[in-house]
């Protein structure tokens, strides 16, 4: 492997604007939306905390969390590493910085946007979906925005080959743009339980078909890099992505295993959700061979911390996901804590992770400005490792006994809830550890952007895992 | 090297577009518009499902609003627990059926229970327990978890109280599932 492309050694790939702007926008979003984040939690032992105004009851404040990680931290930042990673993939640059520039600014109009109609209650009461019908288009426009200009790119590559994160990437654009139409537009021509089939697609594809492509693009272009070792299997690439772009889209239906929708929808739901681990295994094996025997590289580098500790949650989090579709098993931790616990681990500890190990890696070669701190890297990335750890184990701890609980009638329902406060409380720090974690992440983020230029900074190269 | 079909994809963006788009769209129509089309149960309602009146309406609205649904599910799944739990005096909770729900956009059934399903709890608690509860949900239920709603039952007269219980007060009853009748008010 060569680190090899046309762009001459020396030359400045600086004048990202659309890139930058999105990280610093994501970043932003992480440590506000976060933060939300721990009130909630903070509700579960004090109900009454915050008082009783109605725009900062449960309610209306759990969708700006869930919308805001999501959307305004998790999505715009893959959006903004991806409009670096394409362009140094294609040996060129973004097709247009108008166009990127003009995409961040729409974005963050309907972040804002959706701050205020979450606080007040405008919701159309479906999951990740509560955005009103005009933000809706707004973000369909974005997202189209984005995709024109990431093909554009693509489309005028120097480098025929196209390296895996362009299919991620590809595909993600491509099937983002259906499952988002899927959850948000056809929604509104049907009813009852096709509309909730269809809900539940959109909300298991949502993660499986936006946020696993584009964190995998991510993954397969950071982790070869950070570790400079070259990607240990091109075969094993192929198998995962096309597994994946054919199993994942038959899942939806596992949401509502013993509910009343169709046995045959849910047998469905249930073969391919444990088909899954092929294309996980896969894409496991392949980041963990490419860094294997090189473990001390990890010790060294925060970034290669956040993306193999990423790979290690990802592992984990699609072993879950399989288990839970089994009926024996969704009978006792379906609609439960476990859930939260599990959906936690799959975006913050493998999905979020790719995101802040990418962006330690991508900054200093936007702006030509090192990151301020290594050891403030590490210290982030120790504080969100525990925090989360606290946060998943707590909340599978707590939901298991929670589901066996619910499954003895003999057991008041109240009891169930008032047997959670110890894994309320310890959830509830962990989420304090995040935080801290993450205010840290946005702290060495911004010293960094402060910082004077420097010659010789990561900017300097222009990289490739694919090229040579 | 052997004879791969996807092999193509490896150069061709426009391949692998279609390839990608393709491989989504087997199991998208499969799983969504093929079961729209072929199962009848979900649009064929129940025995005794009625529309919402304006009232129960404008209930189902806050209901939606405040994020109820984000607690409490709608929905008596296939297990005994659920069966045995969300029944009320010694009569189980018939299980729910697609018919129940074919009036409902958005649907309403949930994904997560900090508190217990409401899909059978019209009738069981009379005004003056809701209002209360409302109010503050731990001076009935020690060790509940519930915020408290003061504005709905507050604020002009509890003009949103009133549509809300009598939204909650439908939930179920198109099943007619007590055999005594013995449905609160």
């Amino acid at each position: 492997m060569s680190t090899a492309t046309d762009v001459p050694a020396g030359t400045k790939l600086v004048d990202q604007p659309s890139a930058k702007w999105f990280l610093i926008s994501s970043v932003v979003f992480f440590a506000i939306t976060t933060f939300v984040g721990l009130l909630l939690s903070l509700k579960f032992i004090w109900p009454e905390f915050m008082g009783s105004a109605p725009w900062l009851t449960f309610g209306r404040v759990r969708p700006l969390h869930v919308n805001g990680v999501l959307f305004g931290w998790l999505l715009a930042a893959d959006i903004g590493l991806l409009f670096y990673v394409v362009p140094r993939i294609c040996g060129n640059r973004l097709w247009s910085e108008k166009l990127g520039i003009a995409t961040v600014v729409l974005f963050d109009l309907i972040i804002l946007s959706a701050v205020y109609t979450t606080l007040s209650g405008t919701t159309q009461g479906l999951e990740y979906a509560e955005l009103p019908f005009a933000l809706d288009v707004g973000v369909t426009l974005a997202w189209v925005m984005f995709g024109v200009n990431i093909f554009m790119t693509i489309a005028t590559r120097k480098h025929e080959k196209l390296y895996v994160s362009l299919w991620y990437t590809m595909g993600a654009i491509v099937w983002t743009a259906f499952v988002y139409i899927s959850g948000n537009f056809a929604t509104l021509f049907q009813k009852g339980i096709g509309q909730a089939n269809l809900n539940w697609f959109y909300v298991h594809n949502a993660v499986g078909l936006i946020f696993t492509p584009l964190g995998l693009a991510l993954a397969y272009y950071f982790i070869p890099l950070a570790s400079n070792r070259p990607l240990f299997s091109h075969k094993l690439s192929m198998i995962g992505f096309w597994s994946i772009a054919f199993i994942y889209v038959w899942t939806g239906a596992h949401h509502m295993l013993h509910g009343p929708i169709s046995q045959w929808l849910q047998t469905v739901a249930i073969l391919f959700s444990v088909m899954l681990i092929i294309p996980v295994w896969t894409v496991i094996t392949n980041f963990y061979g490419t860094v294997s025997g090189h473990w001390d590289r990890v010790k060294a580098s925060p970034i290669l911390k956040y993306l193999m500790a990423g790979t290690t949650f990802y592992l984990l989090t699609c072993f879950q996901g399989p288990m839970h579709s089994l009926r024996t098993v969704n009978a006792i931790v379906s609609k439960t804590d476990w859930i939260p616990g599990h959906a936690h681990m799959a975006v913050l500890g493998a999905f979020s992770f790719f995101a802040i190990g990418g962006t330690l890696w991508s900054l200093p070669r936007i702006t030509g400005r090192p990151i301020h701190s290594d050891a403030l890297a590490n210290r982030s990335f120790w504080l969100m490792l525990w925090g989360g750890l606290i946060y998943f184990v707590s909340l599978w701890v707590g939901g298991f006994m929670q589901g066996l609980q619910w499954n003895d009638t003999s057991i008041p329902w109240v009891d169930t809830v008032m047997s959670m406060k110890p894994y309320y409380v310890a959830r509830a720090l962990g989420g304090a550890l995040i935080f801290a974690g993450v205010v840290a992440f946005l702290y060495n983020v911004f010293r960094s952007l402060g910082r004077p230029e420097q010659e010789g900074a990561p900017a300097a190269t222009s990289t490739s895992p694919a090229a040579g | 090297m052997p004879a791969n079909p996807l092999a193509k994809t490896d150069r061709s963006a426009m391949a692998l577009f279609l390839a990608a788009t393709a491989f989504f769209f087997v199991g998208g129509l499969m799983t969504t518009v093929v079961p729209a089309l072929t199962e009848d149960a979900w649009s064929k309602p129940v025995a005794g499902l009625r529309p919402l009146t304006e009232q129960e309406q404008r209930g189902r609205d806050i209901y939606k609003r405040e994020g109820c649904w984000y607690c409490h599910t709608q929905q008596v799944r296939t297990l005994e627990a659920d069966v045995k739990r969300f029944g009320w005096r010694g009569v189980d909770a018939p299980i729910s059926t697609p018919g129940e729900y074919v009036n409902d956009s958005p649907h309403l059934l949930g994904t997560r229970r900090i508190g217990p399903d409401l899909s059978r709890v019209g009738g069981k608690y009379d005004r003056s327990w809701h209002l209360t509860h409302f109010r503050n949900p731990r001076d009935l239920v020690p060790g509940s978890i519930m915020p408290p709603f003061p504005w709905l039952t507050d604020r002009d007269g509890g003009k949103e109280f009133e549509d809300l219980l009598a939204y909650i007060q439908t939930l179920g009853r198109a099943t007619d599932w007590r055999p005594q009748k013995d449905y609160e008010k």
